[in-house]
């Protein structure tokens, strides 16, 4: 039998590997399935405390993070892609991948150790610096692209370190449902909206092809 | 129930914009304009009745209301009603609008709900959920004009605001962990002690709430959003989403009754940054919504200066806020009128504006005064408060670096404003001395002008006791 820290621990390395990926691919198509893994990944660690600590309101944030951000978000991402052929691959990213992959594990080290420094004393096992970890990992994911459809991946990556950081550092938080539905509404809102508006009006997912916005 | 009892106005005050919402979305443009209208007068008649009548009060474990959320309220439930009314003549004058009347009132009223319930939880993760539901409501509005870059500075908004909103939640969640508790007024009942992971979460809400406020330097949503915006809607973005974005970091910094000095440093670093960056950058806008953006930038940098410093620096602050709700509402309507009257939101493109638009002119006029912090509006007492606390502090040079970020961010904005209202047309812009422009709708920049007025130099009912006493809720002093 597994303990929960051997779960948190290996689950962690899996999720952390995504992350990495993530950020070290200029293709759009296969980030989709990445950030279904990622959420998938997610999604057993929940299972696994909700079954450990017999908490129901975790097992209904495992059931909505595989339904909404393992299976609805990427299927509607692919769908996107379908209607933006031309743009599946990132332009400036593709230049930049060596670079984006180095900052990525840089940013990683740092944010483990600055978590160690000033939390490390309160949390038993180093796997717990994780959640802060992925929030960092997709702070830089959006930051540094400018494919819309990245940025939203981006973002989903930060939803998952949310609850990520909600399981595993508070084993749960007040209101956790609430917020994981409703971050899932913004995503969704995001992707099905927004990305329908701007490829009305603008016929690009590219930030820096449209008219600029300055003074 | 009877008119003195405080439920009934709290319950108002949280329907009245919900069902303004939903009575909005009845496909028939008067009827949605007149429900917009008048959910935003309930919305304001009840949040004036809990400012006159309950002090503090709280409701179970999820609604609750103090001082401070009371003139948030008021602030909200002004601009939320003045806008409402100028955005009748705004929607006449947009061509192919992205949005239907019905659904621009709609999605105005969800979004004053979002901020008005924001205020009156007492549960910081619900307070979370308010702040994060102004993004989705209002992401909408920005791309009314169906501008390429109206959608792009939508998706900036949306995208960097969430992030922001991302970090501010992981600071609740370690908030949580370290104090087992995230209710407003228990957490004041018994302050948490001091510990890393109390002073790590509010750095971390400090960053994420922050950018929602449109601190240095997470702010590049901001300019872009509220230029990008209809001009009622850039008027409640400035004039009150960012303070309530401020509101929900306030209720998180001041968990601790004496911040450490490390902590109070942290955010007097990233005030001072945004005042002096953002009076910096606004000297080189061509666009006059742009400037205003900019303008709004410097005087949240304000006021994270004195909620950092504390003492008649806070009081001062929380005046600076209420204050220039009302007077940058009224320059944002201005905008509005000339955008639409002239076609561009280029400051060289408008002209004598004096002659073409007396009314619009000096509202104008009066409004970037009223921004600025000249005497005698609100702003300047709030902002000779803030450097008065800077100066008591010993600190001679964060007092000067207050008195540059007003002085630069001053001229910055009088001088283009004064050109578009006072100088000639020039010889490359001969259109700029144009035709005489309609006037229509400018009324209620007057009357936001006047609060802004008032505030300055009358003590208002309720209102000025009311900022009084969250100054000393907060821990701040009042002269």
């Amino acid at each position: 039998m597994l303990a929960t820290d051997q779960v948190v621990a290996l689950v962690g390395v899996g999720i952390l590997l995504t992350a990495l990926y993530l950020q070290a691919e200029s293709f759009v198509a296969p980030l989709i399935p990445t950030i279904a893994l990622q959420s998938l990944l997610l999604a057993v660690l929940l299972g696994w405390l909700a079954w450990t600590e017999h908490s129901v309101d975790l097992a209904v944030v495992a059931g909505v993070v595989v339904a909404i951000r393992g299976i609805g978000i990427p299927w509607v991402l692919r769908h996107q892609i379908k209607a933006f052929r031309w743009k599946v691959r990132e332009i400036h990213a593709a230049h930049r991948v060596t670079g984006h992959a180095l900052a990525a594990v840089a940013l990683a080290v740092i944010a483990w150790f600055v978590f160690e420094e000033t939390l490390g004393p309160v949390f038993p096992s180093p796997a717990y610096a994780l959640p802060f970890v992925l929030l960092v990992q997709g702070l830089l994911m959006l930051a540094t692209r400018s494919n819309t459809l990245v940025q939203v991946i981006g973002y989903l990556e930060e939803e998952n370190a949310i609850v990520y950081a909600a399981a595993i550092l508070v084993g749960g938080f007040p209101l956790l449902v609430e917020i994981v539905v409703f971050l899932d509404v913004l995503g969704v809102v995001l992707v099905g909206v927004i990305l329908s508006i701007q490829r009305d009006v603008t016929g690009t997912l590219e930030e820096g092809q449209e008219e600029t916005l300055s003074g | 129930m009877t008119p003195s009892d405080p439920t009934v106005w709290l319950f108002l005050v949280l329907v009245a914009p919900a069902a303004g919402a939903v009575l909005a979305l009845i496909p028939l443009p008067r009827v949605s304009e007149w429900s917009a209208r008048l959910a935003a007068l309930v919305t304001l008649a009840a949040a004036l009745a809990l400012l006159a009548i309950a002090p503090s009060e709280q409701w179970g474990s999820y609604l609750g209301i103090d001082q401070l959320s009371e003139v948030f309220l008021v602030m909200v439930a002004g601009i939320y009603t003045t806008s409402t009314w100028y955005s009748r003549r705004y929607l006449r004058a947009v061509s192919h609008p992205y949005l239907g009347v019905s659904t621009y009132y709609a999605l105005l009223a969800a979004f004053a709900f979002a901020m008005v319930a924001t205020l009156v939880v007492s549960d910081l993760g619900l307070m979370w959920i308010g702040l994060e539901a102004t993004t989705i409501a209002s992401a909408l509005l920005v791309v009314l004009e169906r501008k390429p870059t109206s959608v792009e500075a939508a998706w900036r908004y949306t995208i960097i605001a969430s992030a922001g909103l991302t970090i501010a939640l992981f600071a609740l969640i370690l908030l949580y962990g370290a104090t087992g508790t995230l209710n407003i007024f228990r957490l004041a009942e018994n302050p948490p002690a001091l510990s890393l992971p109390i002073q790590m979460a509010i750095a971390l809400a400090l960053v994420g709430y922050g950018t929602k406020v449109g601190l240095f330097p997470m702010h590049t949503w901001l300019p872009d959003a509220h230029s990008e915006a209809p001009s009622p809607v850039s008027a409640m973005f400035s004039g009150v989403l960012l303070p309530t974005a401020l509101y929900a970091f306030v209720r998180v910094y001041r968990i601790l009754p004496s911040p450490p000095v490390a902590l109070s440093d942290l955010v007097l670093g990233f005030g001072v940054a945004t005042a002096l960056v953002a009076a910096f950058l606004l000297q080189r806008q061509r666009s006059f919504k742009r400037l205003l953006a900019y303008s709004s930038m410097e005087v949240m940098g304000l006021a994270v200066i004195g909620i950092a410093i504390g003492g008649v620096a806070l009081y001062g602050a929380l005046i600076l806020l209420v204050a220039h709700a009302f007077a940058k509402s009224a320059a944002f309507y201005c905008a509005g009128n000339v955008l639409q009257e002239t076609g561009t939101t280029r400051i060289e493109d408008v002209r004598n504006l004096g002659s073409r638009a007396p009314w619009t002119g000096a509202a104008w006029v009066l409004a970037a005064f009223g921004v600025t912090g000249a005497p005698p509006f609100g702003t300047f007492l709030g902002e000779l408060l803030i450097v008065t606390g800077a100066l008591a502090t010993g600190n001679v040079l964060l007092a000067a670096a207050i008195v540059t970020a007003i002085a630069v961010a001053f001229l910055g904005v009088n001088s283009q404003i004064g050109r578009m209202v006072f100088g000639g047309g020039s010889f490359e812009n001969p259109s700029s001395t144009g035709h005489r422009l309609s006037e229509r709708g400018i009324s209620v920049a007057y009357l936001n002008v006047g609060i802004a007025l008032a505030l300055g130099v009358v003590s208002l009912p309720y209102l000025t006791e009311a900022i009084r006493a969250a100054a000393t809720l907060l821990g701040g002093s009042v002269p």
